[in-house]
């Protein structure tokens, strides 16, 4: 793919759930293009929708109708088995809370998808190393995540979803819980991990810090696509 | 691998409730361990007292163990002496074989004539000698008892000494010469006119010049045993009784005399070919029996012998019905330990589940599939059932160990003196591996209804869940 590729393409993507018995239209209908290899970021105020777009572009839910290709697939109609190897190959997850298996060291922590994409010992050996390293937190390679700081946790999820070089990060505001010092020291790194590793970013932020390094942004109100901005 | 070590991680992050978890596995598995090995000791024991007193077989002239309590002489088998060497001289049998010795069951009236009383008697006559060697099968060392290493027996060359129960002794006057414990002699008022001497047996009692000379010497209590011989005609012989010993059911120790074989001979067959009732085979081990079973059928094919074979479960029906009752009370007490087991662990894993959604959500994202958050939940039953079923094997056998050694004893039905509480855990090879793995199996089953809840989970909202 190069750089005015799409890595992920919606196309009248609509997304219904029901809240008790009231039914909710997260997405009506939305058609975006996000630019492959980029720092893309999605705002817009509570509700709007981004979280639920996150999660369809995440494969972690599917929409209601519309058709929807992330890196090269259409993944609309995947099943369950399916879609559980496609996150695992090419998706990459950054989440607000951290979400790291709190029984798992960091090492094993990062070097657990590498698990679920059966790599040899040895291979998982080393990107885990490289991975932690890159993320300055070789000297804490066996801490369990209640041992480390919410920046340094953030630095072993952002170290987790880049591991297996997967083609789409997506992050989830992840400087949500973090200050504003760290949450910037963990935006220079996200960007500089883009920048290294050529992958696709995909933030839903309300931080304006993340907005700055974005080169793409998009705004959703309302499950609607209102605005498309370059930076 | 990872699995496995992560479950073993993770049952151990609410330690409190994974420790009370392996500890009701624990507790379960020793109940049945030493509920088990008590029903061990009990079968084996039995059978060891089973084989002792009545050998693994019995051989008898066909028909005799359906009727021939009723008529004895006419069951006998002539030249059972052959017999006996036919079978501890066959190339087959004598690897297995340890004893082949007659034995003679009667019926008839013992009289105290001292006394003027007598009584129906059921009588068994055997080779004391070789009744003292059947007594020393052990083929599952189970622990001696005292009395029987006690026990007064009869000896070969004491034609005429006999043992009659506590219970016969004491309707026959005898409790004062016996010097028998809580016993004393009563003698009844009579309430029916005394007999004629003339219609009273005893005058067929004509003592012989050697029984003269006997009652001259031998200063044992005598009895007189009046039984009818092989040809209706009635007989009767003195037997001079050393002791007497207590029988486990009140009816046979009313009515028990033991005697040496010849007396038992001279009584049924008079002057006539001296036969027996049956013959006791008693072997190394208890396993070999279908085999020396089948090759004595041969062999009395082969010789056309009209025999049949009776095996001890055949011979004390008892036996089968303890087993059978032993079996339902360790079965009902398994199956409610398997259902606390299983709740325990349902309880548990469902409560680990409900406290991981979040995580279960994270992993889920990464890319696990459902069947790995099945695998991850039931890899913790797993484990949690390999560590309660390990501890509950050690403690049971340490308790074990401490119960064998505490010399507790108790005295089981249809016994008389106390036998040593054991438990037999290491008796039976199946016990404890069976348990064991039936209580891994338990808990696994036990997890999959939680983990197939926390892989069904929704994603999205297992992450949502705070």
């Amino acid at each position: 793919m190069n750089k005015n590729e799409s890595v992920v393409r919606l196309t009248n993507v609509t997304k219904t759930y029901f809240m008790g018995k009231v039914e909710v239209e997260a997405l009506r209908g939305i058609t975006i293009q996000i630019p492959v290899k980029r720092f893309n970021v999605i705002i817009g105020p509570s509700g709007s929708g981004k979280t639920t777009l996150l999660n369809l572009l995440g494969c972690i839910d599917f929409p209601s109708s519309g058709q929807m290709e992330v890196c090269g697939q259409e993944v609309a109609r995947m099943n369950d088995k399916q879609a559980s190897d496609f996150r695992a190959e090419n998706i990459g997850f950054i989440f607000q809370n951290f979400n790291l298996v709190p029984v798992l060291s960091a090492y094993e922590n990062v070097e657990y998808p590498l698990l679920l994409m059966k790599k040899p010992a040895a291979e998982r050996k080393q990107l885990t190393l490289k991975m932690l390293d890159a993320v300055g937190l070789s000297k804490h390679q066996n801490h369990r995540p209640n041992e480390l700081s919410g920046g340094q946790r953030q630095r072993v999820a952002i170290a987790r979803a880049l591991v297996k070089g997967p083609k789409l990060v997506l992050a989830d505001e992840p400087t949500a819980n973090l200050d504003s010092k760290t949450g910037k020291s963990i935006i220079d790194l996200m960007y500089a991990m883009q920048s290294e590793n050529h992958t696709t970013f995909i933030f839903s932020s309300h931080d304006k810090q993340v907005m700055e390094y974005s080169e793409k942004v998009f705004e959703i109100r309302d499950g609607l696509l209102v605005k498309e901005k370059e930076n | 691998m990872k699995t496995l070590n992560i479950a073993f991680r993770n049952i151990f992050r609410n330690s409190r409730r994974s420790l009370m978890t392996i500890l009701a596995i624990g507790v379960s598995a020793v109940a049945i361990h030493l509920f088990g090995g008590y029903v061990a000791q009990v079968i084996y024991g039995m059978q060891t007292d089973f084989v002792r007193d009545n050998g693994h077989l019995h051989i008898y002239q066909k028909g005799f163990f359906d009727f021939g309590a009723g008529n004895p002489v006419a069951y006998g088998i002539s030249r059972y002496l052959e017999l006996i060497q036919m079978i501890t001289h066959d190339p087959q049998l004598k690897d297995h074989v340890l004893i082949a010795t007659p034995i003679i069951k009667l019926f008839g009236i013992a009289g105290n004539f001292q006394k003027d009383v007598s009584k129906t008697f059921f009588g068994i006559g055997y080779v004391p000698s070789e009744f003292k060697k059947m007594w020393q099968w052990n083929d599952y060392n189970m622990p001696s008892r005292a009395s029987r290493k006690n026990r007064v027996a009869l000896s070969d060359s004491d034609i005429e000494g006999g043992i009659i129960g506590e219970g016969m002794a004491r309707m026959l006057l005898l409790c004062d010469q016996l010097n028998i414990k809580n016993c004393v002699d009563e003698i009844p008022e009579k309430t029916i006119a005394p007999i004629d001497e003339t219609e009273d047996f005893n005058y067929l009692a004509e003592p012989s010049a050697s029984n003269t000379n006997l009652e001259k010497i031998d200063q044992r209590p005598k009895l007189d045993l009046l039984a009818a011989t092989a040809g209706g005609a009635p007989n009767i012989v003195s037997l001079y009784v050393n002791n007497a010993e207590i029988q486990a059911v009140k009816a046979m120790d009313d009515s028990y005399v033991a005697m040496n074989v010849s007396l038992a001979q001279r009584l049924l067959y008079g002057k006539g070919e001296k036969k027996t009732t049956g013959i006791i085979v008693q072997l190394k081990h208890t396993k070999d029996i279908p085999w020396v079973k089948a090759r004595l059928k041969q062999l009395f094919a082969e010789n056309k012998l009209d025999l049949e074979i009776k095996d001890y479960t055949q011979i004390v029906p008892m036996y089968r019905q303890t087993i059978s009752f032993l079996f339902a009370v360790f079965s009902f007490i398994a199956a409610i330990m398997g259902m606390i087991v299983l709740f325990t662990i349902i309880n548990t894993m469902t409560m680990n589940v409900m406290e991981r959604v979040n995580e279960i959500g994270t992993i889920r994202a990464l890319g696990l599939r459902r069947s790995g958050i099945l695998w991850q939940f039931i890899a913790e039953g797993f484990v949690l059932g390999i560590l309660g079923a390990t501890f509950g094997s050690i403690a049971s056998v340490i308790i074990a160990m401490g119960i064998n050694a505490s010399g507790i004893s108790y005295i089981p039905p249809n016994y008389v003196d106390p036998v040593p509480l054991t438990i037999v855990i290491f008796q039976n090879p199946f016990l404890m591996p069976v348990c064991w793995t039936i209580f891994v199996l338990l808990s696994v089953g036990s997890s999959i209804f939680p983990a197939r809840k926390a892989g069904k989970m929704v994603i999205v909202d297992a992450l949502r869940h705070v």
